[in-house]
């Protein structure tokens, strides 16, 4: 038999062969990247067909089904492959790195995962044809979902099945990582010193390995709704709906701690090294990740602040919910403060950084009322909320993934990407997003509702749609002049040294990119090593 | 002054609360970061390295974990008593029935008078125009009256799947759910015509799904229920509707 951890070559001169049954973390790594930019792009074109059609009032190219449709896609797909599944890219690559491991403590689980992933991702292309289309809404609430056919759910098998692949390669990572992270450091590499990327991560995958099998719980219950019967949501036989909304929520609010906890973490890893100083309250921001973790998980009943819950249970989450605005906030101070007598070098990774930063100050600050049943009841599932939420993942995690990837471009092809192109593409997400998502944030508070397909023609409101509009395909361009960057510097780039950012931390310290073991000898850290420092 | 919809003034008191604050918070983090962005850049000879000194500072740690976290508990104890008020409907309220389902609204007012509005869609061979797609045509969309200056009192249920009732101007939503009463009130003092829309996704025609409230002065109102205005909804629109009206009315009994 094979060893799992068997590698000859640098993953860039594998052969398909290998790429299939590999078990490099590198390699596997790159292959989630890949998959999640792929998916990230679909659901990027849906959402561009979607604003063309609410550019104007009334039916413009789309049928309804068919925006729904797009709606379900483009909320499932950039959730569940990006928000999430772009960080088992970056994990996959770095954990084993930054700790000064050879791989991951259970590789072959760890190649399980990802073609569950793989999986998942077939599903999703297969409801492009004709008659598989899922109309659920990426929430699946049932009755709706229970009721298959164009005017509801479409397909719900579907739905429930993406939930359940995604599902499995979550757990498949959270055990494999958190094992990693405990049984693999280098000594020297405790709590206290470990990059901060990696406790953002491991926070979320703890998240992750308590909170999925509530949610593959209720999507099971729907899936034996649909199609053999059962009653637990159905109350014309005594089910109830909101079980499902209860079990739906208990994972996926953290889930939301999930996507954004490892872009925290990037963040950190970026500032600090731009700013060529440590972190600012390295240990208040460990203590700020794992507190979000934890409360994260008594504040769900938030999204059901209007559907008929006990008036008593709104206000107990309401005062949770609004308690995590507290270790949110110290992160944010935390990253201001390692600014000050700093020596900021503003290359693409910073700017993308600094940007994130900036603009999940709005998404944080929008979601504070919220919390509160009392602002909440006026802007309950309205546009307001689609703009909280769009410039928490659309530009906090959206930019720290860009960040990152243009940060650790060098590590993993060896080679620079232009700057120039790289900071064009950052000022143009950054306008166009606002464009996007500010008027989104506006119209909510009119009373827009989210989840239209058509709206009345207000004059104010097709103002401000048609500004979206105009923001998104802005947005559009940069993302693709990003893209082209990155890829351009891969293939043409100058060849990148092993420590292009002078970064203390394990990564940056073999060559670029990595050899296939990672590390020939295991690497010794120095006394008082931290990941968050400069160096020559 | 007289406000011009209940319990909207109360969401405008915290809402101009919330604002303040979130300014007031998003300068405070702002401006020293964009000072700080262009005071410490790099300078080649002069400002190659960051302070590595600088690496924390208990007490000011401490200031920004105590100051956020009174910012919160206030703001969550004031939201907490106005969200106890708004919850109260006033005694004399007026008690409405709606029952949604997809893809429209039915009405029931006390003495049993019904009005129906439901969605106007678009079939393969007609698109509605844009005016028409939210209009009242008296066919598939009537007027819902609503008395001016009158507490209104609805409860909630649902025929099929979860709809969620939102009236505009008085900024309340509340969900519709199958096998469950809910309640929601609200009080619209200025005569006009109003907003009610679904906030909850329910399918194809869920962007469709709305009701024009028509608000008229109390004595108008009240020859309307009794059927005395000309535009009394009770016998127009009866082809369209009538089957989803028996079979509504089948639900709220
Ligand atoms: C090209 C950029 C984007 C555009 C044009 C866009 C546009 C939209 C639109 C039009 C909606 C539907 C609003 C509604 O009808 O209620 C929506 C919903 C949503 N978007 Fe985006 N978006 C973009 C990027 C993103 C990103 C990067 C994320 C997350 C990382 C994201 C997450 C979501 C989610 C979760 C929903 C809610 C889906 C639902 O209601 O079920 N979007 N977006
Ligand atoms: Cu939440
Ligand atoms: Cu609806």
């Amino acid at each position: 038999m094979r060893e799992a951890v068997h590698v000859e070559k640098p993953w860039f001169s594998a052969s398909i062969w290998e790429w299939i049954f590999t078990t490099d973390h590198k390699k596997i790594g790159i292959m989630y990247g890949v998959t999640s930019t792929l998916f990230f792009i679909l659901a990027g074109l849906m959402a561009l067909g979607m604003r063309l059609e609410l550019f104007s009032p009334g039916a413009q190219y789309l049928k309804p089904e068919t925006y729904n449709y797009f709606l379900t896609v483009h909320g499932t797909v950039i959730l569940l492959w990006w928000a999430i599944g772009v960080w088992a890219s970056f994990a996959n690559f770095l954990i084993p790195l930054m700790i000064g491991a050879r791989d991951v403590a259970f590789p072959r689980l760890n190649a399980l995962g990802y073609w569950m992933f793989f999986a998942a991702s077939v599903i999703a292309l297969i409801t492009l044809f004709p008659g598989n289309q899922i109309m659920t809404m990426w929430t699946g609430y049932p009755p709706l979902a229970a009721k298959e056919g164009v005017g509801f759910a479409g397909t719900t098998a579907l739905f429930v099945f993406i939930w359940h692949l995604t599902g499995f390669a979550s757990i498949a990572g959270a055990v494999n990582f958190i094992t990693t992270v405990i049984r693999m450091r280098q000594p020297g590499i405790g709590f206290f010193n470990l990059n901060l990327f990696i406790h953002g991560v491991i926070a979320a995958n703890v998240i992750q390995l308590l909170g999925v099998p509530s949610v593959a719980g209720a999507v099971t219950m729907l899936f034996l709704d649909t199609y053999l019967n059962t009653s637990f949501f159905d109350p014309t036989k005594g089910g109830d709906p909101l079980l499902y909304q209860n079990l739906f929520w208990f994972y996926s609010h953290p889930a939301v701690y999930v996507m954004v906890l490892p872009a925290f973490g990037i963040i950190s890893e970026i500032v600090s090294a731009f700013a060529r100083k440590p972190i600012f309250g390295y240990k208040s921001m460990v203590l700020a990740i794992w507190a979000i973790a934890v409360v994260g998980f008594t504040v769900w009943t938030h999204h059901m602040f209007v559907s008929g819950i006990p008036d008593w249970v709104k206000i107990l989450m309401s005062y949770t919910t609004l308690l995590i605005a507290v270790p949110t906030g110290i992160k944010i101070f935390n990253w201001v403060a390692t600014l000050y007598r700093a020596a900021i070098v503003y290359r693409t990774p910073m700017l993308y950084a600094l940007g994130a930063i900036l603009m999940f100050l709005i998404g944080g600050l929008t979601g504070i009322p919220l919390g509160l049943p009392a602002f909440d009841i006026a802007v309950h599932d309205s546009y307001f909320v689609v703009g909280h939420f769009h410039y928490v993942l659309g530009m906090a995690v959206t930019l720290s993934a860009f960040g990152g990837f243009f940060y650790w471009w060098p590590k993993v092809t060896g080679r620079m990407y232009s700057e120039t192109l790289g900071k064009t593409s950052f000022w143009l997400v950054l306008i166009g997003s606002n464009l996007l998502y500010f008027p989104q944030l506006i119209i909510g508070l009119m009373g827009m509702p989210r989840r239209y397909y058509d709206y009345p023609a207000i004059p104010e409101w097709v103002t401000l749609h048609q500004i979206q509009t105009y923001g998104a395909f802005i947005l559009a361009f940069g993302l693709f002049i990003a893209i082209v960057a990155l890829i351009k510097g891969a293939l043409t780039g100058e060849k990148a040294g092993p420590n292009p950012w002078n970064s203390n931390s394990l990564e940056w310290r073999i060559p670029s990119p990595p050899p296939p073991h990672n590390f020939d000898r295991p690497p010794k850290v120095e006394e008082n090593y931290c990941p968050h420092k400069y160096r020559k | 002054m007289e406000v011009l919809a209940r319990p909207y003034d109360l969401w405008e008191g915290i809402y101009k609360i919330w604002l303040i604050i979130t300014i007031i918070i998003y300068a405070v983090v702002a401006i020293p970061a964009l000072y700080f962005m262009i005071r410490y850049r790099y300078k080649p000879g002069d400002r190659e390295v960051g302070d590595q000194e600088h690496e924390g500072h208990w007490g000011l740690e401490a200031l920004w974990t105590i100051i956020p976290l009174i910012i919160v508990l206030y703001l969550a104890t004031h939201g907490f008593a106005v969200f106890t008020q708004m919850r109260k409907p006033p005694e004399n309220a007026l008690e409405l029935k709606v029952t949604a389902f997809s893809w429209g609204w039915m009405f029931q007012y006390p003495n049993g008078k019904v009005v129906v509005a439901s969605a106007i869609r678009d079939t393969e061979d007609k698109k509605c125009r844009p005016e028409e797609c939210y209009g009242v045509d008296g066919v598939f969309q009537q007027y819902v009256y609503i008395p001016a200056g009158v507490p209104i009192k609805v409860l909630l249920t649902s025929q099929d799947v979860i709809h969620s009732f939102y009236v505009q101007p008085a900024g309340v939503t509340q969900d519709a759910v199958p096998g469950r009463t809910t309640y929601t009130w609200f009080q619209i003092n200025k005569p006009g015509e109003y907003w009610v829309f679904c906030r909850e996704y329910c399918g194809q025609w869920h962007s469709r799904m709305f009701a024009k409230l028509k608000v008229v002065p109390k004595e108008e109102f009240e020859r309307w229920l009794r059927g005395e205005l000309a535009d009394s909804g009770h016998e127009s629109g009866k082809g369209a509707v009538a089957n989803i009206n028996a079979e509504a009315q089948e639900v709220v009994r």
